[in-house]
C-alpha cells in the first residue's frame, strides 16, 4: 500500500496536469484580484472583461486566474500579468476601462503601460 | 495555447556563471534531447534570482520548484524524476528561500514587500483559493502526508514547540504547550477549534487570509486534531464574511473529495473532519469561552477559567482552539522545520505577524513582518509614511483592547513583550496611523463606545464600568469636563481592568488609559481649556467670522439657531452663546470668511 508521502506526490502531480491541461502554460496569465476588498473595489466588473475577451476571442493564448489579496488594500483592484521568464507586471487601479486598454496595448502589442505599474 | 509542460528558468546571474550554470545549461538540453522532452519543455534564462548562496539555481514552473546547489550530474535525475516521473526531490529544494520566493517572484521587485516576510500569507495572492490542485501545486498537503508518514503526535507537538510559535490571536499562549496540554487529556472525544471570529475595528487579517489561501488552514487544523487525537474540527467565523465562507466550505467539499478530510486521510489510520458554525458578529466571541458557548448554541458569554478549554472545552470535552493565523503557521514549521522556524524573530516571539495597516499611511494594506521589525520600519518603510506631510501623532496597535503609542515608541520591536512594556499589545493584527489631526480623547471614546457595545453584560465592572467611563468621556468632547475626571477614568479604568471577567473588560480600558498616559495634557486641554487641539470634537470648536466677510448673508440665512446677525453688506458676527457648533456656516461661507479656533 501506497504511504501517505507516496500519495501526495501522486496527487500532486495530477493537480499539475490538470492546471496544466486548463492552459496554465499559456503565454501570458493573468491574475485578477478577487477578495472581499478587490471585488468591493470593483474586480469583478475587471475579471468579466477579461473572461468576454477571450469568450471572444480576441485574447488568446491566456490563462487567466483569480487570486486572493496580496494585501495591497489602497490600490485595488490589483492584476498581475506574468509571462515566463520576464520580470511579472503588476497592475493597480484597474478599472474596466482600463482593463480594456491592458488587453489592447499590453497582451497583443505587447506594451507595458507604465503609469499603472505598482513599484 | 503552446503544448509546453514545462517552463524551466535558469539563473544566469554572474555568480551562477561562475558555478558553471553553462554547463548546467547544455546538460539539460542534452538530457531533454535524449528522452525527447525537448519540445515540452520551455528554458528560459534570468538576471540574478538573489539566492547566490545556493547557487546555480533552477526554477520549474508550474508550483515554482526551486532546485540549488545544482551540479551538471544532477540534471539527468531532475529529467528523469521531476519532468518524467513528475515528484519533487527534495534532497535539491532550496529550503531557507523556497516559500518566499513563489511569493516573491512575482511580488518581489515591490518596495512595500521587500521588508516583509509572508509565512502564512506565502499563497495569497498567487494561487486561485478556489481551486485545490492549485494548493497542492505549491506543496499543499504534503505537511499533512509528512507528519501521516513518519511522525507520531508526541513529535508533532514537539516540533511545535520547539518552534516557539505563539497564539496569534493576541493573547500569545505558546501553541505547542497548549497543544500538550490537549494532548494530555484522556478523553474519546476531543475537538479543534479554528477561531476566526475576527471582529476588531479596521482589522481583515484572517479574512484575507482565509479568502486567499483556505486550504492552509484546513492543513494545520488537521494537523493539530492528529496531534491531540481528536476527529473534529469546527471553524467558527463571523457570517458577515460571505466569500470567506464560501471559499471555506468549498475548500471543505474539495478536500474530502480529494481524502484530505474523511476517514483514513491518505490511507492512514486517522480520521478527522471539518465543520463550519457562524456567529453573529459579536466581538465577544473572540474570547474562547464565549465562542465554545456560541457553537453550543447558547448565548455568547464567557466563562470563568479554569477549567481551560483544554481540559473542559466544547460539550465539555478537551478542545484545542486557535486563532487563524496561528493555524496557517502549522504547515510550513512542519515541512521547514522548528529550527528555521525559530531563527525568524525575537528572542521569544518566533516568525512573522501578520498586520492589517490602516489610517494615516500612504499605503495601507495587508502585511506580514517578521517578529522585531520596529514600528518606525512598519510605518515609515513598508507604509510609505504619513500623507500630505502631517505629523506622526500616534500608532494604536491591537484595536480596541490595545493602547495608543506616541513618537518616542515608534523604535520599539514588534514583539509581544517589548508592545506590553511600551504600554500596548500585539492583539490580533490591527495598526492604525494617527496624524496630527486625530484628537486622542476622541480616538478614545471611540474605543470605547466599541467595546461598551460589545460588552456581553454577564459581568458588572464591564457592563457598568464601561458604561460609566464613556458617559465621562462624552462629557468631556462635549466641553462639558469637570476638574477630577481624568483621575476618576484612570481609577474606573483599573478597575475594570483588575475585576472583569474575560479579555474584553480586561482589555476594553486600555485605549483610555494609554492616551491619558501618553496624552494627558490633551485631555487636560479639553476639559480646562474647552479646547481640542485638533479640530475634531465638534462642541469645543469656536467659530469666528473674519474680516473676509462681504456680508452676502448666506451664513445668517444657513444658521439653524439664528446664531448670526449683521447688515448686508457689513461683516456679520456669531453669538456664541446661542452657537450649537454645527458647522454650517463654515461649509458654506464662499469666501472662507469664517475660520475655526
Amino acid at each position: 500500500m501506497a504511504t501517505p508521502l507516496e500519495i501526495i506526490k501522486q496527487k500532486r502531480a495530477q493537480a499539475v496536469k490538470r492546471i496544466i491541461e486548463k492552459g496554465y502554460l499559456s503565454r501570458f496569465r493573468i491574475y485578477v484580484g478577487m477578495a472581499t476588498c478587490e471585488i468591493a473595489a470593483g474586480s469583478a466588473d475587471v475579471l468579466t472583461v477579461f473572461k468576454e475577451a477571450i469568450e471572444k476571442g480576441i485574447l488568446k493564448d491566456v490563462y487567466l486566474s483569480q487570486k486572493g489579496c496580496a494585501g495591497r488594500c489602497n490600490l485595488e483592484p490589483t492584476i498581475e500579468i506574468i509571462e515566463e521568464g520576464k520580470i511579472p507586471v503588476k497592475y493597480g487601479k484597474i478599472t474596466p476601462e482600463r482593463a480594456k486598454e491592458i488587453i489592447n496595448r499590453h497582451l497583443l502589442k505587447g506594451e507595458i503601460i507604465k503609469e499603472w505599474i505598482i513599484n | 495555447m503552446n503544448n509546453k509542460e514545462f517552463v524551466i528558468i535558469l539563473c544566469n546571474g554572474s555568480s551562477c556563471l561562475k558555478n558553471k550554470s553553462n554547463d548546467i545549461k547544455n546538460e539539460l538540453i542534452k538530457q531533454l534531447e535524449k528522452n525527447n522532452l525537448l519540445s515540452k519543455v520551455e528554458i528560459h534564462l534570468s538576471g540574478c534570482l538573489g539566492m547566490c548562496a545556493k547557487g546555480p539555481i533552477m526554477i520549474i514552473n508550474p508550483g515554482y520548484v526551486i532546485y540549488g546547489n545544482l551540479k551538471v550530474e544532477n540534471i539527468e535525475t531532475i529529467v528523469q524524476r521531476h519532468l518524467i516521473k513528475r515528484e519533487l526531490i527534495s534532497e535539491f529544494i532550496i529550503k531557507e528561500d523556497h516559500l518566499f520566493n513563489r511569493f516573491f517572484r512575482i511580488f518581489g521587485d515591490v518596495n512595500f514587500f521587500g521588508r516583509q516576510m509572508r509565512i502564512t500569507l506565502r499563497n495569497c495572492g498567487i494561487i486561485n483559493p478556489e481551486s485545490i490542485d492549485d494548493y497542492l501545486s505549491v506543496r499543499g498537503y504534503e505537511a499533512l502526508a509528512k507528519v501521516l508518514n513518519e511522525m507520531t503526535p508526541a513529535q508533532v507537538i514537539e516540533e511545535v514547540k520547539k518552534s516557539g510559535l505563539r497564539g496569534r490571536g493576541g493573547g500569545g499562549f505558546p501553541t505547542g504547550k497548549k497543544w500538550e496540554l490537549t494532548a494530555k487529556v484522556e478523553a474519546k472525544e476531543k475537538y479543534v477549534i479554528c477561531n476566526a471570529d475576527e471582529g476588531d475595528p479596521g482589522a481583515f487579517m484572517d479574512r484575507s487570509a482565509i479568502e486567499g489561501d483556505p486550504h492552509t488552514i484546513l492543513e494545520g487544523m488537521i494537523i493539530g486534531g492528529y496531534a491531540i487525537g481528536s476527529q473534529k474540527g469546527i471553524i467558527y467565523i463571523r457570517a458577515e464574511y460571505p466569500l470567506a465562507i464560501k471559499r471555506l466550505e468549498k475548500a471543505i467539499n474539495d478536500a474530502r473529495a480529494e481524502g484530505f478530510l474523511g476517514n483514513n486521510i491518505l490511507g492512514s489510520n486517522f480520521s478527522f473532519d471539518i465543520e463550519i458554525r457562524l456567529g453573529a458578529g459579536a466581538f465577544v466571541c473572540g474570547e474562547e469561552t464565549a465562542l465554545i458557548h456560541s457553537i453550543e448554541g447558547y448565548r455568547g458569554m464567557p466563562r470563568p477559567r479554569p477549567p481551560y478549554p483544554a481540559q473542559s472545552g466544547l460539550f465539555e470535552k478537551p478542545t484545542l482552539i486557535n486563532n487563524v493565523e496561528t493555524w496557517a503557521n502549522i504547515p510550513v514549521i512542519i515541512l521547514e522545520g522548528a529550527d528555521w522556524f525559530s531563527s525568524i524573530g525575537t528572542e521569544k516571539s518566533k516568525g512573522t505577524k501578520v498586520f492589517a495597516l490602516a489610517g494615516n499611511v500612504v499605503n495601507t494594506g495587508l502585511i506580514e513582518v517578521p517578529m522585531g521589525i520596529t514600528l518606525r520600519q512598519i510605518i515609515y518603510e513598508i507604509g510609505g509614511g504619513i500623507p500630505n506631510n502631517k505629523k506622526f501623532k500616534a500608532v494604536q496597535t491591537g484595536g480596541p483592547s490595545g493602547g495608543c503609542l506616541p513618537e518616542q515608541y515608534l523604535d520599539t520591536p514588534v514583539d509581544y513583550e517589548s508592545l506590553i512594556k511600551a504600554g500596548s499589545i500585539m492583539g490580533s493584527g490591527g495598526m492604525i496611523v494617527m496624524d496630527e489631526n486625530t484628537c486622542m480623547v476622541n480616538i478614545a471614546k471611540f474605543f470605547l463606545e466599541f467595546t461598551q457595545n460589545e460588552s456581553c453584560g454577564k459581568c458588572t465592572p464591564c457592563r457598568e464600568g464601561t458604561k460609566r467611563m464613556l458617559e465621562i468621556l462624552e462629557r468631556i468632547t462635549e466641553g462639558k469636563g469637570e476638574v477630577g475626571d481624568i483621575e476618576k477614568l484612570e481609577r474606573l479604568g483599573n478597575m475594570i481592568k483588575k475585576a472583569s471577567l474575560c479579555g474584553l473588560g480586561q482589555s476594553a480600558p486600555n485605549p483610555v488609559l494609554s492616551t491619558i498616559k501618553n496624552f494627558r495634557e490633551e485631555y487636560e486641554e479639553h476639559i480646562k481649556d474647552r479646547k481640542c487641539r485638533a479640530g475634531v470634537c465638534q462642541r469645543l470648536l469656536r467659530y469666528i467670522i473674519t474680516d473676509k466677510c462681504i456680508g452676502c448673508g448666506l451664513c445668517k440665512k444657513v444658521c439653524p439657531v439664528k446664531a448670526i446677525t449683521g447688515e448686508p453688506k457689513s461683516i456679520h458676527k456669531i453669538d456664541e452663546t446661542k452657537c450649537i457648533k454645527c458647522g454650517l456656516c463654515y461649509s458654506k461661507c464662499k469666501f472662507s470668511a469664517i475660520k475655526k479656533d
